[in-house]
């Protein structure tokens, strides 16, 4: 049977639940948020449909619990402690209505929450008077975003209409509330997007398939210029400068990085020349482009991101730019170009930057002009050969200080006083200059930067300032010591040229040789004629040759020097005095690669050294025949002894034939002693006559002892006739000595001579002479001449030694410099010194001969 | 070397240092047939003097050890009446002047005129 009231109040409640839908649909669209529209559908769910409570609960996603954020009560005050502890209350899954909801994503219908076993809130309820209660999930994409729960104070069963319309509004607040959530995102992303867009400093450009601009960054209009966007990029090459690395060469709008991208190419780093009337003086950038495809892979338009590049390529300019003028520098290009060359490339580094490169002359006083390609001429000039100066402008003050001198305006700085006139007409405003130092810190020159603004460097400026002064310094030292060493080579071979010296290289391998001019002139070659080692030895001596070659092939096997001193043998038999010298180069391996030396012509030397020779020996000559004189008396008494036996003997033998009685033995007796004493007298007559006699000296074995004791008994007579006693201290342990005889008792003499005459003045009783000897160590023989006489000169008692001194009345002055000279040829030392008491010591140390060490065979 | 000759078996010393000398001398007085008595030291001669009778002594004047000049001053305190012959083999006029004071009664350069010397023996001898 039907009810038309029930019937009635179904289509009531349809209606109400249509009208509800459309409300609620409205007025969540309106709402801003979530938690706005979940208070619409709880406020108008309530109202609408009878319940007297209603939550939503939305996840909390870091703690994973649902937290209440939006409550609708109706006006009762019986239910504010109920809502109380929901708000207090957190929901794990499955825990409570909520959670119950959450985790099954279903709605739940509970008759009684006061007897619920999972209704933690129960006992809240029961005393707000609550019965019934419906959880519903609102989903989107699968995803509980939140719980609506509402009560009621009836107990209720579940009315499944009831449950489907409000289940039907939370699908309808779940998909309003994607829709809203998805705009948002996209806003979001959107504002992201054209924040890096903004600031990021790469250019990034998208065009649409017929070349339209859709994205323009700011970055990019700083590069490509201010209104280039509105520009179709078709126009973009020759209404902007675009151009090719060539800097000049338009880039061909067919090779566009965009063109490329919108016809579907790839393109990377495309670089490219930018010149516009806010970069006058261009900048680089380096492309990259994609083309812009949709899903189904049509292209749809392109995107280009440019990166300036400018700082990188400048850089990489003046490194290439550094690289040339060092390059320049080590192929010893002139001076001038180098630093011409440094200073345009420090000039390109800048725009209005002019500089200038002064150097200092080797006085250190005056400057030079070094470059200076984009100064007036007049300026130049002006400037070369000025004074450096503690106010001499800014270079010559920065050379003479040695530091940076800035002046921000030459107008008026104190230091600009004299080329002020000259820097107005030339448009020079501001000048700093930096001194340029050698490695050892001289001061070589200087680098300066002129601009037309007063101002004062920028740390970039600094920057090149100090790249300029170093690469400066390396170009003028380099020159510098080139210089020298030209004047030094230069010097040389002067040198080379005017002394009688012949550089040679022997090949011995290929037995070649070369020889310098002045070479072939002192070994007698003609210019033109080939030179090799066989003929170069072949004008040594015929007496040397084969002493030369040995030294020279000692000095090849130890690959070391060798020097010889010998004569050439010349065409014509002309000869020269030489020495040789000469050094072995090897190469790695320790093969002789070739023998280099010089010769030097002495032979005018060699003649004077001759003629000394001879000097010396005629003045020693001279010394013996002039002792011949001081000792006639000796003399005579050596010859008169011997002389008087052979007449005593004659006499004898002529009164015993007189007499008759002549016994034949003792005639053969007198005959013998008379042969004999003739021969002494001979002796004596030798001994003379090898003193005086011109002879080359002969070196032997000497005991000095013994000679000592002959020439004592030689002088012996003469000593007596002065009335003077010479005593001898002989060593018997002295060593031997090589030496020549005579030369050894010319020394003496005038040692004894000497002595004799020193304690002339002195009464007989004092007139001693002590000749002592002794071996020093056994390395030396001394020979000791003592007097008693009034001593040497007390200031230098070597005086004696030297030539024409003399402190007697008679006499040349010789004797003691020609002993000195006989000793020292002998390798020998003389002392004179004033003994300790008084009177004078000369002391005389000939080099021992080593008694011969016992050499044994071993075989 | 002793020869019997004219003297009447006085001997004549002779003194010399140089041996050559001294035999030759001693050979000369030996051909005039004197007795000859050598020493080539002084002192060997002071000391036979001291204990003998010398007439006559020839001397060299320079010596070794002991000059002449010591001898003939030595000798006049041993043996005054002893005459002295000096000979020397050198020019020295202070040597003879000092000698000639101590009293020789000749003096002779040598190498020496051999008849001049004999007389001179003689006459020495004589006076004894």
């Amino acid at each position: 049977m039907n009810n038309p009231t029930a019937r009635e109040q179904d289509h009531n409640r349809s209606e109400e639940q249509l009208d509800l839908l459309q409300t609620i649909t409205m007025e969540v669209a309106a709402a801003g948020d979530l938690p706005s529209a979940l208070e619409v559908v709880l406020r108008e769910v309530c109202v609408k449909t009878g319940w007297v409570l209603g939550h939503a609960w939305v996840p909390n996603p870091d703690a994973g619990v649902l937290d209440l954020v939006a409550a609708w009560y109706c006006g009762d005050g019986e239910l504010k402690p109920f809502r109380a502890v929901s708000d207090a209350s957190q929901f794990k899954p499955a825990v409570g209505l909520p959670g119950r909801v959450w985790e099954s994503k279903q709605p739940a219908w509970v008759e009684d929450v006061t007897n619920d076993p999972n209704f933690p809130r129960s006992a809240a309820a029961r005393t707000a008077g609550l019965k019934t209660g419906v959880g519903i999930p609102i989903l989107s994409r699968g995803k509980v975003i939140a719980v609506l729960e509402f009560f009621m104070r009836e107990s209720r069963i579940q009315n499944e209409q009831l449950v489907k319309v409000i289940a039907a509004v939370a699908a309808q607040l779940g998909l309003v509330m994607e829709r809203k959530r998805a705009a948002e995102e996209l806003a979001r992303t959107n504002e992201i997007l054209q924040s890096i867009l903004s600031n990021m400093g790469d250019a990034v450009i998208v065009a649409d398939k017929g070349g339209n601009f859709l994205v323009f960054n700011p970055a990019a209009e700083r590069m490509f210029g201010k209104g280039a966007m509105q520009m179709p990029s078709t126009e973009w090459s020759h209404r902007y400068g675009l151009y090719l690395p060539d800097k000049v060469t338009p880039f061909p709008h067919d090779q566009l990085p965009m063109t490329r991208s919108i016809r579907g190419e790839e393109v990377d780093n495309v670089e490219m020349f930018v010149r516009h009337e806010k970069a006058p003086h261009g900048l680089w950038t380096e492309i990259t482009g994609r083309p812009l495809r949709s899903a189904s892979g049509d292209v749809l338009g392109g995107v280009i991101v440019c990166r300036d590049i400018t700082q990188i390529k400048e850089e990489e300019f003046l490194r290439v730019g550094q690289s040339r003028v060092l390059e320049m520098i080590a192929a010893d290009a002139p001076l001038v170009d180098v630093l011409t060359s440094l200073v345009l490339l420090m000039e390109g580094q800048a725009e209005g930057l002019r500089c200038s490169i002064l150097l200092l002359n080797r006085d250190g006083k005056h400057v030079r002009h070094g470059a200076a390609p984009n100064l007036p001429e007049a300026y130049v000039k002006a400037v070369n050969g000025a004074a450096i100066g503690p106010r001499n402008g800014s270079c010559g003050t920065a050379m003479y200080t040695r530091r940076p001198v800035v002046v921000t305006d030459v107008m008026t700085d104190p230091l600009w006083t004299d080329y002020r006139g000259l820097a107005k007409i030339c448009g020079l405003r501001a000048c700093w200059s930096t001194p340029i130092l050698a490695a050892q810190g001289d001061v070589l020159g200087s680098f300066a930067m002129y601009r037309e603004e007063n101002r004062g460097p920028q740390p970039e400026e600094n920057r090149l300032t100090q790249i300029a002064t170093h690469i400066a310094g390396i170009a003028i030292e380099r020159q510098r010591q080139q210089e020298i060493l030209r004047e030094r080579e230069a010097r040389i071979s002067l040198a080379a040229e005017s002394a009688d010296l012949a550089f040679w290289i022997l090949y011995p391998e290929q037995n070649a040789a070369w020889m310098s001019e002045k070479g072939r002139l002192i070994y007698g070659f003609d210019s033109n004629l080939p030179l090799t080692c066989d003929l170069i030895l072949s004008r040594v001596h015929p007496d040397e040759r084969a002493a030369v070659k040995a030294a020279y092939d000692r000095a090849c096997a130890l690959s070391g020097t060798f020097e010889s001193e010998h004569r050439l043998l010349l065409p014509y038999g002309k000869t020269r005095w030489v020495i040789m010298r000469g050094r072995c180069l090897k190469d790695e391996e320790g093969n002789l690669l070739e023998t280099i030396g010089v010769t030097l012509d002495v032979s005018a030397q060699k003649q004077a050294d001759l003629q000394l020779q001879h000097q010396r020996e005629e003045m020693a000559h001279r010394n013996r025949v002039s002792l011949m004189g001081e000792m006639t008396a000796s003399f005579a008494h050596e010859l008169n002894q011997p002389l008087t036996a052979i007449a005593n003997n004659a006499s004898a033998a002529r009164r015993f034939l007189e007499h008759g009685n002549i016994d034949p033995v003792l005639l053969q007796q007198l005959l013998q002693d008379m042969v004999a004493d003739s021969q002494r007298a001979g002796e004596v007559i030798r001994g003379i006559r090898s003193l005086v006699r011109k002879e080359p000296s002969v070196h032997t074995l000497l005991d000095l002892n013994s000679v000592i004791t002959d020439t004592v008994r030689l002088v012996s007579s003469d000593v007596l006739n002065r009335e003077s006693v010479i005593t001898t201290e002989l060593d018997p342990q002295l060593p031997q000595v090589n030496a020549a005889l005579v030369q050894i008792q010319q020394v003496l003499l005038n040692l004894i001579i000497n002595a004799l005459d020193a304690v002339e003045g002195l009464p007989p009783s004092e007139r001693r002479i002590i000749i002592s000897t002794r071996s020093d160590k056994g390395d030396v023989a001394e020979v000791c001449v003592r007097d008693f006489g009034t001593g040497l000169p007390k200031d230098r008692p070597d005086k004696i030694f030297d030539h024409f001194f003399s402190t007697k009345q008679k006499g040349m002055g010789m004797g003691l410099t020609i002993v000195r000279s006989i000793v020292e040829a002998h390798g020998g030392t003389i002392v004179a010194e004033n003994a300790p008491d008084h009177g004078a010591r000369i002391i005389v140390r000939l080099p021992a001969v080593r008694a011969q060490t016992q050499t044994t065979a071993v075989a | 070397m002793s020869d019997p000759g004219e003297a009447e078996g006085k001997e004549v010393c002779v003194v010399d240092d140089d041996l050559s000398v001294l035999k030759s001398m001693a050979y000369l007085l030996a051909s005039e047939g004197f007795k000859v008595r050598t020493f080539s030291k002084a002192e060997d001669f002071l000391a036979h003097a001291s204990t003998h009778h010398v007439p006559v002594v020839v001397t060299d004047i320079w010596m070794d050890h002991v000059t002449g000049l010591e001898l003939l001053a030595r000798l006049c305190a041993i043996s005054p009446h002893t005459k002295v012959i000096v000979i020397t083999a050198r020019e020295d006029l202070a040597a003879r002047a000092t000698a000639m004071a101590i009293g020789p009664v000749a003096f002779f350069m040598k190498p020496f005129d051999d008849e001049k010397f004999i007389a001179a023996v003689r006459d020495a001898l004589a006076e004894h």
